[in-house]
């Protein structure tokens, strides 16, 4: 394995040039753009056997990538906030028609009031689509998932959105190990399965009856949960192969004795790391939870981890408004008549606002000290 | 090209069972398209009439994939469709995006002009029933002026848009106006659209009887008269050659019109108007 | 519906709705053959529905598919539109 320095859009491009994706189809879209141009200079140099479409909007970009996947290619777009805003309306068809399509999605606030830096908020928008999605702590995580997403897309027939974040990643430059083309190549057996097959030919999308429109929902279901058993071993595989340090579903960080959990996904858990060291030796017992599946929610798995814990600190980049963070919701749910366990999320680092160790510190503190009131968010920085 | 008849190919790729109603326009279209496209050809649809009546369930109405897209995309995942068929090395399939007025010229519009301005290797077919059916049979910009709608019952205030002008100002391939009256015209312009490596465009008048105040038996009958009154021209731009593929006959519009409870409430001055223009066009007017 | 019947991606058999079809529940007047001889092919590529088709032994009007439009009667001499229920006063 060879190891290079590269920003996280390069990380996905590279990931998705490894995949060898056949077509390709985008609109540009700040801070999604450096991973687009990266492909198509692949293209352009010879470097990725590839179709692009240089798509007139992202709703055709992704329809443009659909009508690839359909017709038996590996397909793949890249976009975020507003682009995939545009493009949610063929964001759930995908996911209904069961297309093993990965996008990159340089997460990004929404407007208004405009603005071009990181948060969640875009893909949480998404959170009903179908689609899994995975979460990235670091430019290595873009790299992996990008690759194993394919593999998990394919498999299930469900599609994956690799979410890392504008800038703070897409932008930001880590030593990143790249596994070998020739590994990749057998890690991804390119198997393919046209709906739209000039051999075979189907009546795709047809107008469903109450009869039938639930059993393909509870199949489509089926297959997102069937999810959280393939992905661990998917990154078990991956790891073994390359040599790399991939998580499953979640990964713990100092968990073993630890009575207070802090909970994130996205590049917050790198930050979150240093923190929990440092309190650590303080001597608190805190661990960290890094949720890197969102999509479908790992609910066993994070309950598992929290077993022992009685309080748990939820980061959210993201707000849902008149409800909390995303995450934090997701956790009280999934949480509901587990003991006393209090969970109190933290909204932070909204709209490229600070989520340095000192933030996350007052996210810690400030949710001890909301007490056990579970419907209440802080917000930090503010 | 002349087409003949008694030699088409027997088999019947689209019509037979598809869920629309009696003597629907948008059905004759597909029928008589795909008797010149055949069966290695890839049709998507966006939402209207004809992707609704090509399937319903497990079922197909179409012997050659279908695909029914959502409304606004459907030259656009066409595009992907031929990009995947490319790297496949597929190379001897027709890829058509087949839509509606709406699908086409409206919410439609932006991913046909973007695959038009991209050349690709793709029939669109706007199949023109001038108004969204689908609906229940609204005003849209290919709707006539006058004409009275489900939404407009003073009738429409401005003309229709003008896409085959539009669409020829893209620079591409093939244009071609059609009608399901004159199927020996129409197929003979899909063959030539099969034929080019670019992006191809027909628009085809396809009367829907319900929307358009006529009786099913009538569809054809009134399909004709737009063309031989002069309205609908048959036409192709043939890499930028301009034909009149059909020189009619001049009947009197008002044949067409009054034939039309949409057009009900048209007076006779509206009428001389639409009478004076087709005679400038044509060159009759004094 | 047994969940496993199901194809993966939403979609339908090629011509499965032609195989199921059941036209004539929207037919009141049926086209009958009065003249073959004085048919114009042309009405094959009028009929929405496919179901008119000329073979060695002639025209034949396949009622599975007819929805009785009432086109090729129309546009067509040697074929006529009778009504499709004959009881008392053709009321059904
Ligand atoms: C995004 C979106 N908006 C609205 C609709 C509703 N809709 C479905 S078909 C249709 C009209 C289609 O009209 P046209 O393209 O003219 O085809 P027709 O049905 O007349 O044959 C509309 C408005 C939709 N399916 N998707
Ligand atoms: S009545 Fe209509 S549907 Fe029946 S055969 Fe004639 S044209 Fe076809």
């Amino acid at each position: 394995m060879n190891k290079v320095l590269i920003t996280g859009s390069e990380a996905a491009a590279l990931g998705a040039k490894l995949a060898k994706i056949e077509v390709l189809s985008y609109y540009p879209i700040t801070p999604a753009f450096p991973a687009m141009e990266r492909l198509s200079k692949y293209i352009d140099d010879g470097e990725l056997n590839c179709k692009f479409i240089r798509a007139e909007s992202d709703h055709s970009a992704l329809a443009a990538v659909l009508g690839g996947s359909l017709a038996g290619a590996r397909s793949y777009t890249v976009t975020n906030s507003q682009g995939l805003l545009l493009m949610t309306e063929v964001v759930y068809h995908v996911a209904g028609l069961r297309q093993p399509i990965v996008m990159g999605v340089a997460n990004r606030a929404l407007s208004a009031p405009h603005s071009r830096f990181p948060e969640h908020g875009d893909v949480v928008s998404q959170s009903a689509s179908g689609w899994i999605q995975l979460f990235c702590e670091n430019n290595q995580d873009i790299l992996d998932n990008t690759i194993q997403a394919f593999r998990i897309a394919e498999e299930l027939r469900v599609p994956v959105m690799v979410n890392y974040e504008g800038y703070l990643q897409s932008h930001t430059l880590e030593e990143v190990f790249v596994p070998e083309q020739s590994k990749v190549d057998a890690f991804l057996p390119l198997k393919r399965q046209p709906a739209l097959d000039i051999n075979n030919p189907r009546g795709v999308n047809t107008v469903t009856s109450p009869d039938f429109y639930p059993y393909y929902k509870f199949n489509q279901n089926e297959a997102m949960l069937e999810s959280l058993n393939l992905i661990p071993k998917v990154a078990a595989e991956y790891n073994q192969e390359f040599g790399a340090n991939s998580c499953g579903l979640i990964e713990c960080y100092q968990m073993e004795d630890a009575e207070h959990a802090i909970v994130a996904m996205g590049s917050i858990v790198g930050t979150a790391r240093i923190l929990v060291d440092n309190l650590r030796k303080e001597g608190r017992k805190i661990g960290l939870i890094k949720v890197k599946v969102w999509r479908p929610f790992p609910v066993k798995a994070i309950l598992e981890a929290l077993q022992n814990v009685s309080f748990v600190t939820v980061l959210d980049k993201n707000i849902v408004f008149g409800v909390g963070g995303a995450l934090a919701t997701d956790l009280k749910a999934a949480a509901y008549g587990r003991g006393e366990m209090v969970i109190n999320g933290a909204i932070l680092g909204l709209g490229g606002g600070k989520c340095g160790v000192e933030e996350i510190n007052a996210a810690v503190m400030e949710t001890e000290s909301a007490g056990s009131d579970k419907n209440k968010s802080v917000w930090i920085g503010l | 090209m002349t087409i003949n008849v008694n030699s088409l190919p027997q088999v019947e790729l689209f019509g037979q069972g598809n869920v629309g109603c009696k003597g629907c326009g948008a059905a004759i279209a597909g029928r008589q398209a795909m008797k010149v496209l055949g069966e290695r050809t890839i049709i998507t649809i966006p939402a209207s009439c004809m992707a609704t009546l090509g399937g319903s369930n497990t079922r197909s109405a179409w012997r050659v994939p279908f695909y029914h897209t959502l409304f606004e995309c459907a030259p656009a995942v066409s595009s992907g469709i031929r990009a995947a068929l490319e790297i496949q090395g597929i190379k001897d399939v027709n890829v058509v995006s087949w839509g509606g007025d709406a699908g086409s010229a409206d919410i439609g519009f932006q991913s046909l002009t973007g695959a038009a301005e991209r050349q690709e290797n793709i029939i669109h077919v706007l199949y023109d029933n001038e108004m969204y059916m689908n609906t229940g049979g609204q005003t849209g910009s290919q709707t006539p002026i006058y004409a009275i709608t489900s939404n407009g019952s003073l009738g429409k205030k401005v003309r229709k848009k003008n896409m085959l002008a539009i669409m020829e100002a893209h620079g591409i391939d093939y244009v071609a106006s059609a009608n399901i009256a004159y199927p020996e015209d129409l197929m003979a312009k899909f063959q030539k659209a099969a034929a080019k490596k670019g992006f191809s465009y027909i628009h085809i008048l396809a009367p829907c009887h319900r929307g358009w105040g006529i009786k099913p038996e009538e569809t054809i009958e009134v399909a004709r008269k737009a063309t031989e009154c002069g309205l609908w021209e048959l036409f192709e731009v043939d890499e930028g050659k301009r034909t009149r593929t059909y020189e009619p006959k001049l009947i009197p519009v008002a044949d067409y019109f009054k034939a039309q409870g949409r057009f009900k409430n048209l007076t006779d001055e509206q009428i001389a108007e639409f009478q004076k223009f087709v005679d400038d066009y044509y060159g009759k007017g004094e | 519906m047994a969940l496993k019947q199901l194809p993966i991606v939403p979609s339908g058999d090629p011509g499965g709705l032609a195989e199921s079809a059941n036209a004539g529940v929207q037919r009141i007047n049926r086209p009958v053959i009065s003249d073959a001889t004085k048919i114009d092919p042309i009405v094959i590529l009028f009929c929405p529905d496919g179901a008119i088709s000329l073979d060695e032994s002639g025209f034949v009007i396949s009622y599975k598919f007819c929805k009785g439009c009432g086109i090729c009667a129309k546009e067509s001499e040697g074929i006529v539109m009778v009504p499709e229920y004959t009881g008392p006063k053709g009321i059904f």
